[in-house]
């Protein structure tokens, strides 16, 4: 047994269990001494950094694969690798620990005593700007009733020009077009406003990452919103309607009355990537696995478990990142505070220690809890993909009755009804011929869909 | 019709991730994917001082990319990077490898004095591969193990120890007749040698290894363990080699150290008269808050003078033969007055291309500067680089010049680096931290470059075995010390 193996053995015990064991001397301070040195005796500040050192070597990954085009095309090779190797695997590069199981992942989101998150407006440097209103209770109601709302109409009004048009790229035409229509219509914002918004709200939502000219971008988006909201923030506290921004309007908080940086601020931390990148995601796997589309086009009800399972299978949103707030222990690391901890719901999605055949796509498939994460991400023994942050439960003993549905339901909803929308108003939908879709992220850290889908129907 | 989505064609064409040519629906399973290039964005190579185009702010303010850090084009010319940053972005937060640059010469003394709000609490920035050292600790604690050795490395016991230096050095070249032909090869009565592989690879290591008290005949297996773990640092791609290079070194010390505790060995000064003991034989009998040291933490002090005081010295003597090989006037000036110009080229080296570019520091309270918040345990880089190229400090800081009037060019001390109205350099650090093997290291390598001295005549670059830039010229120092330097010299 070389030294590497007997360490790796004996790791946590402290002392060698090699049978054939040299003579212990005792040197001056009555220590035991061994040619194999004194393990576990003596001074340590961070015995645990210690034992864990040959632990670390990482010798299957290199840290700049985590971040090369490759991996920003396809994470899940590296990602499984990750997994089945090193569940806490340091990486020197990025300074991050990535954790990628399950259980640890989910661990970690559920522990906020432990754990913070930064929005996103701490990464873009302006943490002052202004306030997040995301869960006042007039926003969330108004949400709530304009999603609801407005997902029938929005959807049949897309797929009727996508049949006048005669072709599209469910990607961009359908997906991402949904999800930025639906914003719209719960700003209610003029109609010609709303191509110049979407594209300054795409900049905003995209600027944040490593990308420095994308930032910029991204910071000149927020200014312009800013402006741009100003008078329209008064015109509504004037004469308030049902949307989002009149909900926003008529806030008045401790800190003073909601100012258009706040609307820009709620917008800004809001998401939409996973309505997107969940409805492309889960077209381009019912395109590429006519079977399962089958079972969805023979049962109805099934589209919900298709877009459940789509977001497990295809995480449009590969990773979550944590702050530690203070030192801690965690898969046998020494996490120190303020380190920063990338949750890759990727991988854990697909961990076979939870999924059985984890690669396959299959809908409505037995391992998979169907139901709202409440606090908790098992429910009936069975896990849920990682999706959606655990957020405020819809209904919980803690939690009002008046309190409106959960981000989790509205989105699930919605996207269920945009797939029969969809559905029915286009038969015998396929793959263009030809067509090679694929899933990919544009930038580092990006969404990561289809956007480029081609398909044909039956006219 | 459409007009919502249109600006996003234009958004997916331009993309780091373009669609990949030829493959399915989804990639082979099980098919790993490799790392092609340096970097995941392709920079081009700029002519030496000038940064390339990285995108401009609305006011014009350069860009800076984080990429760029990975790319070779930073590595072989990062001091126009760097001007970027300390003019624009004093302090930059890195979002790609989640940490903070200081860059601003001012700053970094700051933050190198401020123990107490800038710690190097372990966060293995040696990645374990020194193990845990005082690198790594503050306050008392990094003291009291500070001054174990530090007495070794400075003033009167290192005075009594320059004989044997010199006398490691002269053995080394005694011995270059027998060296292989792809280190020395004599031609026409000019030898050319190689002198990082002949000479100052392995010089300052032999030196520590003498001042530790390594036995002689460890010295091969000593240079394999210093070489695997300098190269095992930060995580690299060789980090498994590196830890179990340490392993290896931590077995043997264990040996020794029982030895050691029993026959402790000594130092002796040049009449034969014993100094003190040799660094590992003091380590074995001192006792920290009333215990005695580990056989693990012996070894993690042996790693770290030996790293401290190995790559550091072998890149100083190389470039300091390099730069002074390209600028031949100053050469001639040094060759001509080497009782004092030698420390004098050192120390102008060490400012120009120094071989550590800076420090890891974590602040311990949520700060502010420059207008950047930076949360409780954030890495900092203290940038040394940069601050040596500092044009607030030194006037036409990317030339290379002995001469120059406002570097201080004496002895170092921790307490302070504004001396007789001039700055020190950052290569060693200031404060409580001050590399302790500081003085050493200039003695080894000024004492090694009059030996060179000695024996070289008439020396010149040998210009066709140096490895070359993009465009034909001499390649830049860059980040990492000069790899080799190949000399030619008259043999009569």
């Amino acid at each position: 047994m070389s030294t590497t193996e007997t360490i790796r053995a004996t790791a946590g015990t402290g002392k060698p269990q090699d049978a054939a064991a040299p003579k212990v001397t005792y040197g001056r301070n009555g220590v035991p001494i061994t040619p194999g040195g004194l393990k576990g005796d003596g001074f340590r500040t961070y015995e645990v950094h210690q034992r864990e050192r040959l632990g670390q070597s990482t010798a299957k990954i290199k840290p700049m694969q985590l971040i090369s085009p490759e991996f920003i095309r396809d994470p899940y090779p590296l990602l499984e690798i990750l997994r089945e190797n090193y569940p806490s695997y340091r990486d020197w590069l990025e300074n991050a620990y990535w954790i990628t199981r399950y259980d640890d992942v989910t661990s970690i989101f559920t522990d906020d005593a432990n754990f913070e998150t930064r929005p996103r407006r701490w990464f873009y440097n302006i943490a002052d700007y202004g306030r997040d209103l995301r869960l006042e209770l007039p926003v969330l109601f108004a949400q709530a009733e304009a999603i609801d709302d407005n997902a029938q109409p929005a959807a049949e009004q897309i797929v009727g020009d996508i049949r006048a048009k005669g072709s599209a790229n469910l990607g961009i035409d359908f997906a991402a077009r949904f999800a930025l229509e639906l914003l719209v219509r719960q700003l209610d914002l003029p109609k010609e406003d709303a191509p110049l918004f979407c594209e300054r709200y795409w900049r905003m939502t995209h600027g944040f990452n490593t990308d420095p000219v994308a930032e910029q971008d991204g910071l000149a988006a927020i200014r312009e919103l800013t402006a741009y909201f100003r008078p329209l923030l008064a015109r509504r506290r004037a004469e308030p309607g049902e949307d989002l921004i009149s909900a926003v309007a008529g806030l008045d908080l401790d800190g003073g009355p909601a100012t258009a940086e706040d609307l820009v601020i709620t917008l800004l931390e809001g998401d939409h990537e996973t309505l997107h990148g969940g409805l492309a995601n889960t077209l381009f796997l019912l395109l590429t696995h006519p079977d399962q589309f089958q079972k969805v086009k023979d049962e109805r009800r099934m589209a919900k478990f298709a877009f459940l399972e789509a977001l497990r299978h295809s995480a449009p949103v590969l990773a979550a990142r944590r702050f530690a707030r203070h030192e801690v222990e965690r898969f046998g690391k020494l996490i120190p505070g303020g380190g920063m901890i990338i949750c890759s719901a990727g991988a854990a999605n697909r961990d076979p220690r939870q999924y059985k055949e984890p690669e396959k796509f299959i809908v409505g498939r037995k391992d998979l809890c169907q139901r709202e994460p409440r606090g908790q991400y098992r429910a009936d023994g069975l896990p849920a993909g990682i999706a959606f942050g655990l957020g405020k439960p819809s209904k919980h003993p803690a939690v009002p009755e008046d309190r409106p549905r959960s981000l989790y339901a509205i989105t699930r909803d919605t996207a269920t009804t945009a797939l029969n929308v969809l559905i029915d108003g286009l038969p015998g939908l396929r793959l263009k011929p030809g067509a090679r879709p694929e899933l990919r992220s544009l930038k580092l850290w990006d969404t990561h869909t289809c956007w480029d889908l081609p398909v044909d129907f039956d006219h | 019709m459409d007009s919502i989505t249109a600006f996003l064609s234009n958004i997916v064409e331009n993309t780091d991730a373009k669609p990949s040519e030829g493959s399915g629906p989804s990639a082979k399973p099980g098919s790993v994917p490799r790392a092609q290039s340096l970097s995941s964005h392709d920079f081009p190579l700029m002519p030496v001082g000038q940064a390339c185009d990285m995108g401009h702010a609305p006011d014009g303010t350069p860009l800076i990319d984080s990429r760029i850090f990975n790319s070779f084009e930073f590595f072989r010319n990062p001091y126009p990077y760097y001007r970027i940053m300390r003019d624009h972005y004093p302090v930059f937060f890195d979002k790609l490898h989640n940490c903070y640059y200081v860059t601003r010469y001012d700053d970094i003394t700051t933050c190198y004095f401020d123990d107490e709000g800038f710690n190097t609490i372990p966060k293995g920035s040696s990645s374990g591969v020194l193990g845990n050292t005082q690198l790594e600790l503050s306050g008392v604690e990094h003291r009291r193990r500070r001054n174990l050795y530090g007495q070794h490395l400075v003033g009167k016991s290192l005075d009594n120890r320059l004989h044997a230096i010199e006398a490691i050095g002269e053995e080394m070249i005694a011995d270059w007749g027998n060296l292989d032909e792809s280190i020395v090869q004599d031609r026409n009565g000019v030898r050319t040698v190689a002198i990082g592989k002949a000479f100052a690879n392995e010089f300052p290591i032999r030196v520590v290894c003498d001042v530790l008290g390594f036995p002689k005949e460890s010295r091969k297996k000593f240079f394999y363990w210093y070489n695997s773990m300098m190269s095992g640092l930060g995580g690299s791609e060789t980090h498994h080699q590196g830890l179990e290079a340490r392993q290896d070194l931590e077995d043997y010390v264990g040996t020794l150290v029982e030895e050691r505790r029993a026959h402790p060995t000594y130092l002796y000064d040049a009449a034969g008269d014993p100094i003190g003991k040799d660094i590992i034989s003091k380590l074995c009998e001192t006792q920290i808050d009333g215990d005695y040291l580990s056989t693990e933490e012996i070894t993690s002090n042996i790693a770290l003078v030996v790293g401290g005081g190995g790559e550091t010295t072998r890149g100083a003597i190389l470039n300091m033969w390099y730069l002074l090989l390209q600028h031949p006037r100053q050469l001639d000036a040094v060759l001509a007055d080497p009782e004092t110009m030698w420390d004098v080229a050192f120390h102008e080296t060490l400012r120009h291309s120094t071989p550590i570019g800076g420090q890891p520091r974590h602040n311990s309270f949520d700060i502010e500067l420059h207008g950047v918040k930076i949360p409780a345990g954030s890495l900092v880089n203290m940038v040394d680089f940069s601050a040596n190229h500092d044009d607030r400090i030194f006037k036409d800081p990317e030339t290379f010049n002995i001469f120059r009037p406002d570097l201080y060019s004496g002895k170092l001390l921790r307490s302070g680096y504004r001396k007789e109205g001039k700055c020190s350099h950052m290569a060693f650090g200031v404060g409580p931290h001050l590399c302790p093997g500081a003085w050493i290291s200039h003695q080894e390598a000024v004492i090694g470059s009059k030996i060179l001295q000695r024996h070289l005549k008439n020396p010149r670059l040998n210009v066709d075995k140096m490895p070359k830039d993009f465009d034909g010229s001499l390649l830049p120092i860059g980040l990492i010390s000069a790899r080799e330097v190949w000399i030619d010299y008259d043999l009569n």
